[in-house]
């Protein structure tokens, strides 16, 4: 599964991938997870299977929606979770995401 | 309250969206971020000048050749900070373009095009006191006086280009045969001409009727008074309390209003550095390098001074385990860890220092370039330099004890906050009990 995260400039969301990296490989998932700032969503189009937006851009969810179409879930980061970036609670929302479909 | 705070959270988010959903706006925004590096590097060539070329402060003291190589650094930063207007124009045009569905890389050149036709292409020059007229842009139309004009007649050019690219009518047509990169190009030969000799004969009448070129009268009426407003104490401060209205919902504040923050901030940096390789003295506090030194010191809101605080008055154990897990990335700049950790957002207890902090350091920060004690800057640093390290390239020294005051002054604001939250949690504890 291939999982990307955004917000501005990508710095604070990749806090969050790192501890998501961990929590993958412990659990022995190969999985690709990485952060990108917002504006750099429309060229990963297709690059990704779930995209994770960081709470404090939920206000780009609607343009952000439109543009992704059906590609692929989104999501705004469940902001608790994101705060401590709990790796666990964030990579288990990223796999209900895709599983719901 | 719990209503009206809805309320409050509801029209805000609105606000916030409808700055993202609008496609001029968020052209200007995507444009001033692609270029952004181009400004930083433009601001760092002056750097080195000053570290390496200069016989006075830089290397060249001791190696005097060095002092050969100046023009090259100069070089740099004309062609990316005193330029700054032709490739934003472009961009903003690509990026307008693409929202339009239009061709990007015709419609950026399109609009450069159409700019190029309604600025002086005669410079005024002054020999032995005599002036007269040679053939040349003047540097106040490439540069960042040229830069509000420049993004208006983007946004005009592409929208009339945009429409023009889809009416069939003026298409010219070209039996099936014809292979379909030549038809593209044909097609967009009309509308291109079309929107030319509008451009150009709208910038002719204008320099007609009213004796001034386009760009010179958007930057007196447009530019100048905003750049006026920004660099008040009263609009900037404006400004970081809007910005931290938004992140006490969460919202990235620096995000929303980066649309009308980063034009301005650049036209300071290019103001300052000009300025100042002209022997003259920068005079436009307000920079990135500012912004990100001394409003948003250790987060926006001063969050590294709430993790300070946190670490001395706190009695709450999930406070300062959130404090120490936010440290690190506080001393980057980064306040996420805490906004939504803590969390601030919302948060009634820590509200008041939360919007109010940033608009604090500003107004010491303003203070201190007003004193003379901390000049303005001309290298700005990009987002993430950590603390004490990012003033310090940015204004030196006295950047630094600017930015320890601002820690230590929000500190002292965060504090009696911070003491609250103990009661409270005692009051729960008791509660539960």
């Amino acid at each position: 599964m291939r999982i990307m995260l955004a917000c501005c400039a990508g710095m604070s969301t990749s806090l969050v991938v790192a501890k998501m990296q961990e929590a993958a490989k412990k659990q022995g998932k190969q999985y690709k997870i990485w952060a990108v700032d917002q504006g750099q969503i429309e060229e990963e189009l297709g690059n990704f299977d779930v995209l994770l937006l960081g709470p404090q851009v939920r206000h780009i969810l609607r343009r952000v929606s439109k543009l992704v179409g059906d590609i692929a879930p989104i999501a705004i980061i469940e902001s608790i979770s994101y705060g401590r970036c709990d790796g666990e609670a964030v990579l288990k929302q990223a796999e209900s995401l895709v599983g719901g479909e | 309250m719990s209503k009206l705070s809805e309320r409050f959270e509801d029209v805000l988010l609105v606000v916030a969206e409808k700055v993202e959903d609008n496609k001029y706006l968020s052209s200007v925004k995507n444009a001033f971020t692609i270029f952004m590096p181009f400004i930083i590097i433009g601001s760092f060539a002056t750097l080195f000048n000053a570290l390496l070329c200069s016989p006075t402060t830089g290397l060249a003291k001791w190696i005097p050749a060095l002092e050969k190589i100046k023009p090259a650094f100069t070089a740099i930063n004309f062609s990316t900070m005193s330029f700054m207007t032709i490739p934003i124009i472009f961009l903003i045009a690509m990026q307008l373009a693409k929202h339009n569905k239009a061709p990007e890389y015709i419609t950026g050149v399109v609009a450069v095009a159409a700019y190029i036709s309604v600025i002086p292409e005669v410079v005024t020059v002054v020999i032995d006191k005599t002036s007269g007229t040679a053939v040349g842009i003047p540097g106040v139309a490439l540069g960042a006086q040229g830069l509000f004009i420049g993004m208006i007649l983007a946004i005009l050019v592409t929208q009339l280009f945009s429409k023009l690219t889809k009416i069939d009518a003026i298409k010219i047509k070209m039996p099936a045969s014809v292979p379909a990169g030549i038809t593209t190009s044909f097609n967009s030969l009309i509308p291109i001409m079309i929107t030319l000799i509008i451009t150009a004969i709208a910038g002719n009448l204008f320099l007609n009727f009213t004796g001034m070129y386009v760009n010179d009268f958007i930057y007196k009426v447009v530019q100048a008074p905003l750049e006026v407003i920004f660099q008040s104490p009263i609009g900037i401060i404006a400004v970081v309390l809007i910005s931290q209205l938004f992140w006490l919902l969460g919202i990235h504040g620096g995000l929303v209003i980066s649309p009308i923050r980063n034009p301005l901030i650049a036209v300071a940096i290019a103001a300052n550095v000009a300025a100042v390789s002209s022997g003259g003295v920068a005079t436009q506090a307000v920079t990135y390098g500012f912004w990100l030194n001394f409003v948003v010191a250790g987060g926006a809101g001063i969050t590294l001074s709430l993790i300070f605080a946190i670490f001395i008055f706190s009695k709450r154990e999930d406070y300062k385990m959130i404090a120490k897990l936010s440290f690190l990335p506080g001393l980057c700049g980064i306040s996420e860890p805490l906004v939504f950790g803590l969390p601030l957002v919302l948060n009634p207890t820590f509200a008041i220092p939360f919007v109010l902090n940033s608009g604090i350091a500003t107004a010491i920060a303003l203070f201190a370039t007003k004193i003379g004690f901390m000049a303005c800057n001309t290298v700005d640093t990009p987002f993430g330099v950590p603390v004490l390290i990012g003033p310090f390239i940015g204004h030196g020294l006295p950047g630094v004890v600017v930015q320890i005051i601002i820690f230590a002054v929000c500190t002292v604001t965060w504090a009696p906050f911070v003491l609250i939250s103990n009661k409270q949690a005692k009051k729960e504890v008791v509660k539960e009990v």
